[in-house]
């Protein structure tokens, strides 16, 4: 008998802990003719805002060593649009949609939250609170304080499951995540991009049109299972580790290191089935370990030795 | 915005891609810095049209990462008229570009295709295409299809035909041109320039493409791909002459399908307004009139 898959998030179901991360997947639709998107166990679609955004100037990505560096800038046609033309859509799939939003203020975030929350179609809400490309959201998710006092404003708002996607351009992202569980987080998300710059030395210029960017790709993997294991550590709530995930033996490390589940990226935009075949690999990964469900081994990486505390936080609270 | 009635304003999407791993034919030196890449790819090689493009990357890397957009140079096929595989043109550029041109037979690749919208097909007595440097790629297959040598599609599209095709190709030098002979093996009318005069007219493409509109009758169109600066300089030839002109634009891609908002051209709107526009999608051909060059 194959090992159950099935994983919560809050009251959130999700079949496999496979899913998709913002800003990687489009709206779903654009990736129906390459995946049978209804596989995944949940979709995050591309950061909404309030009002539309036409995103930065070009150029808004640049490759760099086995990673990807982009200042977007969440282009975007706004919450309207998102209700009318892709929530329909979304709310179709046998996968959950998990809606990312992004504000400049605690009021904007929790009006969108508030307006998602009356529909069906919406099976939780992620909060971009570190896209690193504009101005405004990040600020939630850097200071402790300030994000705990985010996510109370919008759970008071929000009947949906709320996830707090965190950034890693902090000291200590479990205090941070400890916020966010203290506000009323039914999970983290973890991590958002890593802030970087790429220069063309010979025309003495910086490579994107926004001049630093944020960083993905397997580069920067180490430092997404690190952030994961460490909020894992401190938090009772579900963890969804996101960060240069591209092979079974990535989605593995990352939930043996204490996630729920995880979200492919950048993965996507280098080879687009790539989730089909992580899901099609997962029931003999979990057979290798022989564990009977996902829950066993969520979690269950053993430490040869207690890590000394550094600057970077205790691994353990 | 939301001009069109998709939300996702394209009408062109990877609804019909499909990625595959497929294993290089050959791979043969073409010019200097350039080559040509032959891989086995039915089904992708019989649905796609001139102008299209496939992303392609090296198997099983996660350095260089993400995968490269290369137009189809044409398609191959076997004794039968069946398609089998594709050619693609490229130019030793950069990291993935470097490593290609060491590609032996039978070496694995990511490929995932076809994307973007490819040239119209139309009637017209006269197609004038333009390619600065690597810009060739897309016209050996555009010239054929127009000049009704070859159909390319499943099925096979219809309505692409030219009672003339041109060829206006500029190049550094000499050494640089590449497939000059395949163009005209399929009766195209080549014109060639170079920066420094090793062949063909000595300067610019835009001189070719001037004398070509003089030497033409009504029913011309332009197709053009090349450098930004090129392309920007044949749109204004063409809106002057009044002649309907595509641009192919190279903006660089991370994903080719339209997921990642990289490859963004500002595209004027019916407004007067611009917007950015995925070059993947809801390109990379364009009404030249349409793209706002700064």
């Amino acid at each position: 008998m194959s090992a159950s898959l099935s994983v919560e998030i809050g009251s959130l179901r999700l079949a496999n802990p496979i899913l998709v991360a913002s800003g990687t997947f489009g709206y779903a639709r654009e990736m129906a003719g390459m995946v049978d998107v209804g596989r995944l166990g949940g979709i995050v679609p591309k950061t909404i805002t309030q009002a539309p955004r036409a995103g930065n100037a070009p150029w808004r990505t640049v490759e760099t060593t086995a990673g990807l560096l982009n200042s977007i800038g969440l282009d975007n046609d706004g919450i309207d649009a998102f209700i009318e033309h892709h929530l329909p859509y979304l709310g179709q799939l046998a996968s959950p949609a998990i809606v990312s939003i992004a504000g400049r203020t605690s009021e904007e975030f929790t009006q969108m939250a508030a307006r998602l929350s009356q529909y069906d179609e919406v099976g939780a809400i992620e909060l971009n609170i570190s896209c690193p490309n504009v101005s405004g959201g990040v600020d939630f998710g850097i200071c402790p304080e300030t994000c705990r006092d985010l996510i109370a404003s919008v759970r008071a708002q929000c009947t949906k499951p709320l996830l707090a996607k965190l950034t890693p351009n902090v000291a200590r992202i479990a205090d941070v995540a400890a916020a966010a569980e203290e506000g009323g987080a039914d999970g983290i998300s973890a991590i958002n991009t890593l802030l970087g710059m790429a220069v063309d030395w010979r025309r003495q210029k910086p490579l994107l049109g926004n001049v630093m960017g944020g960083l993905s790709g397997p580069a920067i993997k180490p430092v997404a299972l690190r952030c994961v294991y460490q909020i894992a550590q401190r938090v009772k709530i579900p963890v969804i580790g996101i960060g240069g995930i591209g092979t079974i033996d990535d989605v593995m490390e990352f939930l043996v290191a204490g996630a729920t589940a995880v979200q492919i990226g950048t993965a996507n935009f280098n080879d687009p089935t790539v989730s089909m075949r992580l899901l099609d690999q997962m029931p003999a990964a979990l057979a290798e370990l022989g564990a009977a469900s996902i829950q066993e081994i969520i979690g269950s990486l053993q430490p040869k030795s207690q890590p000394a505390p550094n600057v970077l936080g205790s691994p353990v609270a | 915005m939301n001009e069109n009635c998709n939300p996702l304003h394209a009408p062109y999407y990877a609804d019909h891609a499909v990625q595959l791993t497929v294993e290089v034919v050959e791979n043969v030196q073409l010019a200097r810095d350039t080559y040509r890449i032959r891989f086995a790819c039915p089904s992708l090689a019989a649905s796609i049209t001139p102008g299209q493009f496939v992303m392609l990357r090296l198997a099983d890397m996660q350095d260089p990462l993400l995968g490269r957009p290369l137009a189809m140079y044409d398609v191959y096929r076997d004794a039968d008229g069946a398609a089998v595989g594709i050619d693609v043109v490229y130019l030793v550029h950069g990291k993935l570009t470097s490593k290609l041109a060491r590609c032996a037979p039978g070496q694995r690749l990511e490929v995932w295709g076809p994307l973007g919208n490819g040239f119209p097909g139309q009637q017209v007595d006269h197609l004038i295409m333009v390619a600065g440097g690597i810009g060739q790629t897309p016209f050996v297959a555009l010239g054929k299809e127009y000049l009704g040598r070859q159909a390319y599609g499943d099925p096979p599209r219809q309505g692409a035909s030219a009672g003339k095709v041109t060829m206006c190709y500029g190049a550094r030098s000499a050494e640089y041109l590449a497939g000059v002979e395949d163009f005209r093996a399929c009766g195209i009318d080549v014109k060639i320039s170079t920066d420094d005069g090793s062949a063909g007219h000595h300067g610019l493409v835009t001189d070719l493409l001037n004398a070509a509109l003089d030497a033409s009758t009504a029913g011309v169109q332009i197709a053009c791909c090349g450098p930004e600066r090129m392309m920007e300089s044949v749109a204004t030839i063409a809106a002057q002459r009044n002649v309907p002109c595509w641009v192919s634009l190279e903006t660089p891609m991370a994903c080719g399908i339209g997921i990642c908002f990289t490859c963004v051209a500002k595209v004027r709107q019916d407004d007067g307004s611009w917007d950015y526009k995925r070059t993947c999608v809801e390109g990379p051909i364009f009404a030249a009139e349409k793209i706002d060059w700064e």
